[in-house]
């Protein structure tokens, strides 16, 4: 636990000027320039991604990788001068860079790779992502402490984004260019990436979309595991002089091998010098020097957003007229073929998922208001608030989720009635499983549908399974008798998950009452079968749960019973009424008993009892009378009662107590308060301050009470 | 009081019986509007089940449901009705109050399941994505969102509107909030609208009438009918997250659990509880919500062997009261069989003493009785002075308790702020007895000082 002293100073002293609230700011004015020339640089760096797409039409990926990583290690050797200055480099330090450059060379082929795929506008959109933006985004996702809903806002965006890219953007050249005939990949390697991605099963500037999505997930991760390397070595340059020179080097077999066995398909290496240039210099090296340069004198957070808008703007814009007319000045410097090439244009999916990076971008990189979740103390001497910063080590010290499902799964096991819930539980998921896969493999929708109808029947075999779980932890502060009703809620619940179903099943039968489809009775027996055998098992197992003459895990059975028999005739029209008939009945008795626990009802198989118990205790020697006699079932094990008890002056109230408390535990009643009152509670009740209305209310009690014990009063 | 007949089986069937309390309701002049804005409910809800089904669209069925859901709040608002002119029946001892409460659990339980419903349909529908036909999505879209809003303003559905407050923020709650503080950060003049926070079903409502636009707009535009699916399954997300907290809330009360609001409080009195005189030990205490609002709740109260018991239970429930209506306490001994024989010296002193004491303050309780009703002080008194103070000796002698609760922090000047106490109450009431106690009993002063230290730490279960 660490404390610091204002940490979060609101408007601190410094910090009056144009600010306002937050952080002390340096004056915007100063700031302006480093803004523009940062923005001017990703305008740039969208340049050389569009011009470096053309580029790889014609150049071999790795060959490509190996110019860049070669011109930019030329020129940062130059300009660093890494082995001139600053202190030698020790041996471990080199296998730290070599490992640097490894990861480095992985993570570019990668992002390379997926501009091939799916081109340099989506690629710009899904890559040039600064680290913080994901990292915020993988703490809303992954950890509780997310910072608030405005970051899950924009964590939302984020996905949506990649969701629009994956789903609404209909590029329909990519999807031409899909079925690449084989012996289009000029390698290996490509064609093992390719293979991959059409496991994957999704067209390839999907593939692509998703290619980028981890690599952009390396990318912030080899960045944050590079941050201590590049401290040992002697700073972020030096670091990356040496990692592309490393990398040159391991590129340079490779590539000497890839060019002898295969035939290139550029004409003239010289016509490539100045794209070539041009990229290495926007992409790598002008982008490079001002990140680092921005991160050192403004905000990491100001940084990522004002480089992210430059950047997808005008990677829309390019998107947009990069093969119009306008822009051949820009491409003039690519001798390439100039095709009229439509690929990779712009689209509505594309635009909205634009436009919600952006939004995303710009919402995850702004710094959270409320910082960690630092609680205020007090104020200091000077007046600054205090804050307790609790570490998150303190609230993850719960048991891990492997731990939790483990010792739960334990606990279910041990009793019977929660396993029998459980087995059935997994026959069921089983057959729900077979089902769905099979219905994949023969393409049958009927059967997958089917499945998701049993999925969802499922979900209240699970509720009543958690139900059974949390029944029997232990009473705390607020569940002061104990979890045991959550059983009777969750019957409850089933029972009106069953209306539910009835109903579904009702609205579908009338629907196809009206307009009959046509069945295709292709899978149907095997499955119904299939579903009743699941069903009898699920009714054996019941039979001995049944005998339990209360408690919730009844309804989970009936729901577990009802469903399927809804389930097995689900796909004919007849038989409807049959199940309809049996839901009706089973429901009903239930819910009702669930639903007189609920409203704590008297117990009605004790009434009889608590009746006779009742009268006994009216003839308890020196008992008045007796008031406010409340029973009522609070779970299958507890039955709570209070009563008040009125007794002459004369009698022990110990003695009264344990005389009623006997008499209501042999009526059931196995949670008693007894409050027993003389005539003395009463007058003491009306002196102290209690109100008008109930001090008129005990006067009228004792009047009742002298009234009746006028002669047995002693005096 | 008397005998409580337990057995009254009812005679008529049930739907004569619903009848009945159908009668009985109607007979209220409110709830014939209500009973008209379900009549219309119902058309309504007719119409929009037709349009979906001509559309195909599944987030208009979702936006439906809302509208089935608002027919169950309207239906739980008459229960409420019901419930005012009901009183507790000998097996409903409660009362019915709890009806209540069950009838907003179940619709928003319905509601949630509604939602997963749909969420089990859309996930069919991203295999096989359907045709929608926008025709009648917008005007069905309109007439739901303009019925809802209507029917949200114009009926008071106190059992809703109590929920809605008093349940946790749901997400989406959390996010308009979020958007509109920056807005009115903007345009200060808003903050009353949307802050603290919106209404969560005028939010849903439209939030859900905003998505069924933009699948309107997007399947004309360009026909994308899986926006149709989406915006479903936003709706289906938002239904969740809207009900979510209510359910909760109103399973809480369900599950007769105590209402962490009040914890605080309860927490105070049951210390304050615990340090009166002659306490020993507070145990077995359950608190929880009847309806909603009003809190029931029983305790046990372990007291020392030579405390009163009828005046602990009055001094008791008095504090109690204040926050718990209806309150059970059960004051128990431990070996209260024992006879007063036994024992060594101190336990023999002390027994003699609570003997004499329960009979001693009979007679001027018996007096006192006629003269002025008001006056448990006497036998208050006659107990060894209090560690927390009795600070409520009645109404008629205040200056005594500024006099006592003066002397408190000097710890061993309780004596001397007992003396004149005492001699105050016997000058007062002239009764004679009580002051040759009194002289012994200073003896035991401390006594109740350290139990009561003693049970302040104390962890409860």
């Amino acid at each position: 636990m660490e404390e610091k002293y204002g940490g979060d100073v609101l408007a601190g002293p410094g910090g009056g000027g144009g600010g306002g609230l937050g952080p002390v700011d340096v004056s915007s004015a100063r700031l302006t320039k480093y803004i523009v020339l940062l923005c001017f640089t990703k305008l740039l760096k969208a340049v050389g991604l569009f011009e470096s797409y053309d580029l790889l039409k014609v150049v071999h990926i790795v060959q490509f990788i190996f110019i860049l990583k070669l011109g930019t290690a030329f020129f940062m050797v130059l300009f660093q001068k890494p082995f001139s200055s600053g202190k030698t480099i020790t041996k471990h330090q080199w296998i730290k860079i070599f490992k640097h450059a490894v990861a480095g060379c992985i993570i570019s082929l990668l992002w390379f790779f997926g501009l091939t795929l799916c081109g340099p506008l989506r690629t710009l959109l899904l890559f040039e992502h600064s680290d913080i933006v994901v990292i915020s985004l993988l703490s809303v996702l992954f950890t509780s402490s997310g910072g608030g809903p405005a970051k899950t806002r924009g964590a939302a965006f984020f996905i949506i984004a990649v969701i629009c890219l994956l789903l609404f953007d209909n590029d329909d050249l990519m999807a031409k260019m899909a079925e690449h005939p084989e012996g289009h990949h000029d390698s290996a390697l490509t064609h093992m990436l390719y293979t991959a991605i059409g496991f994957l099963g999704v067209a390839d500037h999907k593939g692509g979309v998703l290619l980028l999505v981890l690599a952009l997930c390396c990318k912030v991760g080899f960045h944050t595991a590079s941050r201590k390397l590049s401290i040992d070595v002697g700073g972020a340059k030096r670091l990356q002089a040496l990692s592309h020179l490393v990398s040159v080097l391991l590129l340079c077999p490779w590539v000497i091998v890839l060019s002898v066995t295969t035939e290139s398909k550029v004409e003239s290496w010289f016509s490539l010098i100045m794209p070539f240039t041009t990229v290495i210099f926007f992409v790598m090296i002008l982008d490079f020097y001002v990140d680092s340069m921005c991160s050192v004198k403004m905000e990491v957070s100001k940084c990522a957003r004002y480089g992210s808008f430059p950047i997808f703007i005008s990677a829309l814009l390019f998107g947009n007229f990069w093969t119009h007319p306008i822009t051949d000045q820009l491409r003039a410097m690519n001798k390439a073929a100039h095709q009229e090439s439509t690929e990779h244009v712009l689209s509505g999916g594309v635009v909205v998922s634009a436009v919600f990076f952006i939004l995303s971008a710009n919402i995850l990189s702004s710094p959270s208001k409320r910082g960690q979740k630092g609680t205020l103390i007090g104020y200091s001497p000077e007046g600054t608030p205090l804050y307790n910063f609790m570490g998150d080590a303190f609230q993850h010290s719960s048991q891990s989720i492997p731990r939790f499902i483990k010792e739960s799964l334990k606990q279910i096991l041990e009793e019977n009635d929660s396993r029998q819930i459980f087995y059935f539980l997994c026959l069921n998921l089983l057959f729900t499983f077979v089902e769905l896969f099979y219905g994949v493999l023969t393409n049958s929708l009927g059967l997958i549908s089917d499945g998701f109808h049993m999925l969802f029947d499922c979900s209240a075999l699970v509720m009543g399974l958690f139900a059974a779980l949390m029944s029997r932890w232990k009473a705390t502060r607020i569940f002061s008798y104990g979890y045991g009703r959550i059983e009777i809620l969750s019957g409850f619940i089933n029972g009106l998950f069953l209306m539910v179903i009835a109903f579904f099943v009702f609205m579908e039968s009338v629907a196809r009452l009206i307009d009959p489809p046509e069945l295709d009775t292709h899978m149907l027996t095997p499955v119904s079968v299939g579903g009743l055998i699941v069903n009898l098992i699920g009714i054996c197992a019941f039979s001995h749960g049944h005998n339990h003459s209360h408690g919730a895990s009844q309804g989970s059975c009936h729901s577990s019973d009802h469903s399927h028999s809804h389930h097995a005739h689900g796909h004919s029209d007849h038989g409807h009424g049959h199940s309809h008939g049996s839901i009706g009945g089973g429901m009903n008795a239930n819910m009702r008993d669930a639903c007189q626990v609920l409203l704590l009802r008297l117990p009605p198989e004790y009434e009889k009892e608590l009746h006779t118990a009742l009268e006994k205790i009216q003839k308890i020697e020196g008992l008045i009378s007796y008031r406010d006699p409340h029973f009522w079932r609070h779970s299958a094990s507890v039955v709570a009662g209070t009563i008040h008890i009125q007794v002459t002056s004369d009698v022990l109230e110990q003695r009264i107590v344990q005389q009623v408390t006997g008499i209501l535990k042999d009526a059931g009643v196995n949670n008693l308060t007894i409050q027993v009152e003389k005539e003395a509670y009463f007058q003491h009740m009306s002196g102290l301050s209690t109100g008008f209305h109930d001090v008129l209310a005990m006067t009228k009690q004792m009047e009742s009470m002298k009234y009746y014990k006028d002669g047995t009063y002693i005096m | 009081m008397g005998t409580i007949h337990l057995f009254r089986k009812p005679q008529r069937s049930f739907f004569g019986k619903l009848l009945q309390e159908f009668r009985l309701v109607a007979a209220d002049r409110r709830s014939w509007k209500i009973l008209l804005f379900g009549a219309i409910n119902l058309t309504c809800t007719g119409f929009l089940l037709m349009w979906c089904n001509s559309t195909n669209s599944i987030a208009l069925t979702a936006y439906t449901y809302l509208t089935i859901f608002d027919l169950f709040s309207l239906v739980t608002c008459l229960i409420s009705y019901w419930v005012m002119m009901r009183k507790p029946s000998p097996a409903y001892s409660f009362g019915f109050e709890r009806l209540e409460v069950l009838a907003v659990f179940a619709s928003t339980v319905l509601a949630q399941l509604g939602a997963l419903f749909i969420l089990k349909e859309s996930a069919e529908r991203f295999l096989e994505q359907p045709e929608i036909h926008t025709g009648r999505l917008l005007v069905g879209t309109f007439v739901a969102l303009s019925f809802n809003l209507f029917t949200m303003l114009s009926i008071r559905n106190k059992p809703f509107a109590y929920v809605s407050e008093a349940a946790s923020t749901s997400w989406l709650q959390e996010h308009v909030a979020d958007l509109s503080r920056s807005l009115c950060g903007i345009i200060p003049g808003l903050s009353s609208i949307f802050l603290p926070r919106m209404n969560p079903f005028v939010l849903i409502d439209l939030a859900g009438a905003f998505a069924l636009c933009i699948t309107y707009m997007l399947i004309e535009i360009n026909n994308y009918f899986a926006v149709d699916t989406a915006s479903a399954i936003a709706i289906a997300l938002m239904t969740f997250g809207t009900m979510y907290p209510m359910s909760v809330y109103s399973g809480k009360v369900l599950l007769q659990t105590t209402p962490p609001h009040v914890i605080g409080q309860l927490d105070k009195l049951i210390r304050e509880v615990s340090t009166l005189d002659g306490v020993l030990e507070v145990r077995n205490e359950h608190f929880w919500t009847l309806g909603f609002g009003s809190l029931a709740g029983s305790v046990h109260v372990r007291i020392r062997r030579d405390a009163n018991e009828q005046m602990v239970l009055a001094h008791v429930t008095n504090r109690l009261y204040t926050l718990v209506s209806t309150l059970t306490v059960q004051i128990f001994k431990d070996d209260w069989i024992r006879p007063a024989l036994l024992s060594g010296p101190v336990a023999a002193n002390v027994l003699n003493f609570s003997d004499h004491h329960h009979i001693i303050p009979m007679p001027p309780l018996k007096g006192t009785d006629e003269s002025n009703p008001v006056t448990s002080t006497p036998a208050k008194h006659s107990s060894p002075p209090p560690e927390f103070s009795f600070n409520t000796p009645g109404k008629n002698v205040s200056p005594v308790i500024l006099l006592n609760t003066q002397t408190r922090p000097y710890g061993l000047g309780l004596n001397h702020g007992h003396t004149p106490y005492s001699s105050m109450l016997n000058q007062g009431h002239g009764v004679p007895g009580i002051g040759a106690t009194q002289g012994f009993r200073t003896g035991f002063t401390n006594i109740p000082s350290r139990y009561g230290t003693n049970r302040i730490g104390q962890p409860r279960p």
